[in-house]
């Protein structure tokens, strides 16, 4: 009889909560579930942004365009007195027959999107937009090194500013004034100091040093961009790391260490043994959050770079903006969700991350 | 709390009809609403001008909404307007390469008494502003061409004529860049220019290209012209002055850039739009009252070509009152605000009179020398392409901008811009228009 009541009583409250649910999911689903859906839906058509143009359902137009790749082999040329592979005498580099030749048109135009050498043969691989394939690897990269700096540099610094010294609590605010700065301000700023004359910053430094001959343009050489721009969110994203460590630094037991101590382990032992092991689920915590927060970066890319070189979010904004493909730039949006999915699924299940 | 909400409900209604009694015994009360640029004194300007329409039109008022200065993203922001068809705005200041691309959204001038005005106005830029089908989508407010700067001082110390070519534009650069670097400024250049991968490279790049002899990009018959040898020469010329004449950093340049450093005094010659006319004769400059500008040089077809650029205005199909707005807008570009700007704000009249007006000549010298190169400046094929120009302009830019950096050679990066054309736009290619 009681036993009856009270689970009756847990079915009611159980009600209850359902009822008081509703608001937050009505909520959820206007804010975040039907613009999803939209998205995906305009995925699956050519529609034109601000544009009367009839609309029509493609199908998966948008992510063959996007996603096709095509590998050709490209033929030596071949010196036609001596029989051999004709060589650049500038450079030394053996000369091969030009992409342009051999990637297919027909149906559809395959730009070359990279080349690459295996076993002496040399390929190219095109694609129909090289520029998206180009810009998720550019991102992949600047998020590879930059979370790599940032978490062994924030590390370093949450050590450094969890230890007793004098004056800590000021250390630890302006630890944080970079990450305070508006990104699109730091971003303006570093473009300053990445200045291509001896205006800007580093090129003055390097110039008084006598460390370089040429002024380096920054920012419009290939070879330094992303280094540039890995250097900018290092810079700026450091201490989000760090205090996130920090906050996890600050949950392990003091006593821990005296234990330590009193064993007679080392300093360097107490880190990898204790510290570290603690660590742990702090770092995966920040280690998520900055990854998918770098996989869709687009404000420091946009600023600095521009049309120069994409991230995938900077290149779906150009796609939607400037070449006014609602439904390509759609697509975009969709493929940056999946990667970015993918990557919080491989955290969870290799980091161990309790989801409870 | 029931009295309450009946006051409220009351107050409400009295307010309502009021509002109504008010607007029957006045005549119709009309807001306008004006979307315009704010770089330097445009926004001054234009609300002045407001208020002068506002004063001769009293049932009407006009606001002004600023928009961000970068071009793109006040593209953004109308594009927004436009696809949500939002009567907000009725009025909007539109870059000289949209109307091909928004003439979907804007109304036809031609319906609203503009025959009479359009032969006052420069040709190419009604051309420009005119669709396929013969619509007037947009009314010129202010135009710009391509400029070339160069410091009178300098030319006069190592007795050196203004270039009329680019061969000789490099050749004078390079030498007298060389003597200034022995005289001690080391960040002396030859040749500031935009080489930044953007709009801006493609209005430089179509100056090489077609006063070289090697078309425009695509003709105005929807032919791809730009696979040929005259534009390969000219863009493999220019990226030569990478890194001699000009810093490597040029590839990084836009219009600003270029002009600090030019301001700074450390170029010879730079190509820029006329803007930077008054603010480099600004006092306590390097450059003020040591320089002047002439037309960009010629390549090999002879004749020296400038890029066309400025503003426009559309009226919105959208808003609620077309016709009013549309009167506003002819108000707006006609004779006497054209110059009030011109002698406020030194922007270039599309007016063909008023470059003889004595006022105006006063206020802005070369607009009476330099007038051939605004009325035979070059229009980018933003009319022709559209709506796809953004694509295209940016598949040019691409191509020049990846030969500049030596991404590619040359005749690569055309033979692939030809057929990326011919992929985005489905026309043909066929032979470069000469000018």
């Amino acid at each position: 009889m009681s036993n009856s009541n009270s689970s009756n009583l847990a079915k009611e409250e159980q009600k209850l909560a359902f009822k008081l649910l509703i608001p937050a999911f009505l909520i959820l689903i206007i804010i975040a579930l039907y613009p999803l859906g939209q998205v995906f839906y305009t995925s699956f058509t050519d529609k034109e942004f601000a544009s009367s143009k009839e609309t029509s359902f493609v199908g998966l137009d948008n992510y063959k365009a996007l996603l096709s790749v095509s590998v050709k082999e490209l033929e030596p040329i071949i010196d036609e007195e001596t029989g051999e592979q004709v060589v650049d005498e500038r450079t030394g580099e053996k000369q091969f027959q030009r992409p342009i030749r051999v990637l297919p048109r027909d149906p559809y135009l395959y730009r070359p999107s990279f080349e690459f050498s295996f076993f002496g043969n040399r390929y190219v691989v095109g694609a129909r937009t090289p520029d998206f394939i180009r810009s998720v690897w550019n991102t992949l990269i600047f998020t590879l090194f930059s979370v790599f700096f940032e978490t062994v540099l924030g590390l370093i610094v949450a050590l450094v500013v969890n230890s007793e010294f004098k004056g800590r609590g000021a250390m630890r605010a302006v630890m944080l004034v970079p990450w305070a700065v508006i990104t699109v301000v730091s971003a303006r700023m570093w473009e300053w100091m990445f200045e291509p004359t001896r205006a800007g910053l580093f090129n003055m430094l390097g110039d008084r040093f006598g460390l370089i001959e040429t002024s380096y343009s920054f920012l419009s050489n290939n070879s330094l961009q992303l280094p540039a721009i890995i250097a900018v969110d290092v810079w700026k994203t450091t201490p989000f790391m760090a205090l996130l460590i920090l906050a996890g630094l600050q949950l392990i037991p003091n006593e821990l260490y005296e234990a330590a101590e009193m064993d007679g382990a080392s300093k360097f032992r107490q880190f990898f043994n204790i510290t570290l092991p603690l660590l742990k689920p702090s770092l995966a915590v920040a280690l998520i959050f900055r990854t998918l927060d770098a996989l869709r970066v687009f404000d420091v890319f946009q600023v600095m770079l521009s049309q120069k070189r994409y991230s995938m979010a900077s290149f779906n904004y150009f796609q939607l903006i400037q070449a006014r493909q609602m439904g390509m730039a759609s697509a975009i949006g969709v493929i940056i969700f999946i990667i970015i999915f993918g990557f919080a699924v491989l955290y969870m299940k290799s980091l161990g991350v309790d989801t409870e | 709390m029931k009295k309450n909400l009946f006051l409220v409900l009351a107050l409400v209604f009295v307010i309502t009809f009021s509002g109504l009694a008010f607007a029957d015994s006045h005549g119709e009360k009309i807001s306008l609403t004006v979307a315009g640029g704010a770089v330097g004194q445009e926004k001054e300007l234009t609300i002045k001008a407001a208020e002068m329409y506002m004063e001769r039109n009293p049932n009407v008022t006009v606001e002004v909404l600023e928009t961000p200065d970068l071009a793109n993203d006040r593209l953004g922001l109308y594009l927004q307007f436009l696809e949500a068809e939002s009567p907000e705005v009725d009025v909007y200041q539109i870059d000289v390469i949209w109307p091909g691309d928004l003439a979907e959204h804007f109304i036809d001038f031609y319906d609203y008494g503009a025959e009479k005005v359009a032969d006052k106005h420069f040709q190419a830029i009604i051309e420009n502003n005119t669709t396929t089908d013969g619509r007037l989508v947009a009314m010129p407010w202010f135009t710009d061409a391509g400029l070339l700067y160069y410091r009178t001082d300098l030319l006069e110390k190592y007795d050196r004529e203004v270039p009329e070519t680019w061969d000789e534009l490099e050749e004078t650069a390079r030498y007298i860049m060389e003597k200034e670097r022995e005289a001690g400024n080391q960040d002396f250049y030859g040749y500031v220019w935009q080489g930044d991968a953007y709009e801006g490279l493609t209005c430089d790049a179509l100056e090489w290209t077609y006063s070289n002899g090697g078309g425009q990009i695509v003709s105005p018959d929807q032919k791809i012209t730009i696979n040929n040898d005259k534009a390969i020469e000219i863009i493999r010329q220019a990226a030569g002055w990478v890194g001699t004449i000009s810093p490597t950093g040029v590839t990084g340049m836009g219009e600003e850039d270029a002009r600090s450093m030019w301001e700074a005094g450390n170029a010879l010659f730079m190509r820029n739009w006329p803007y930077a006319y008054a603010l480099g004769n600004q006092e306590g400059k390097p450059t003020a009252g040591n320089f002047d500008v002439s037309p960009l040089p010629a390549g090999d077809s002879g004749k020296s070509a400038a890029t066309l650029g400025g503003w426009n205005l559309g009226v919105s199909k959208y808003s609620n009152h077309p016709e009013e707005a549309a009167k506003l807008a002819m108000f707006l570009a006609g004779e006497e605000v054209q110059k009030m700007r011109a002698v406020e704000g030194a922007f270039n009249p599309t007016i063909k009179s008023l470059y003889q007006d004595e006022d105006v000549l006063e206020a802005v010298p070369f607009f009476g020398s330099l007038y051939d190169v605004f009325t035979n400046a070059v229009a980018r094929p933003s009319t022709v392409t559209a709506p796809q120009y953004n694509k295209v302009s940016e598949l040019f830019f691409q191509a020049v901008h990846s030969v500049l950096t030596g991404g590619s050679d040359a005749q690569t990066a055309v033979e692939y811009l030809e057929l990326n054309l011919m992929d985005t736009t489905g026309f043909e290619t066929g032979e470069p228009l000469q000018p």
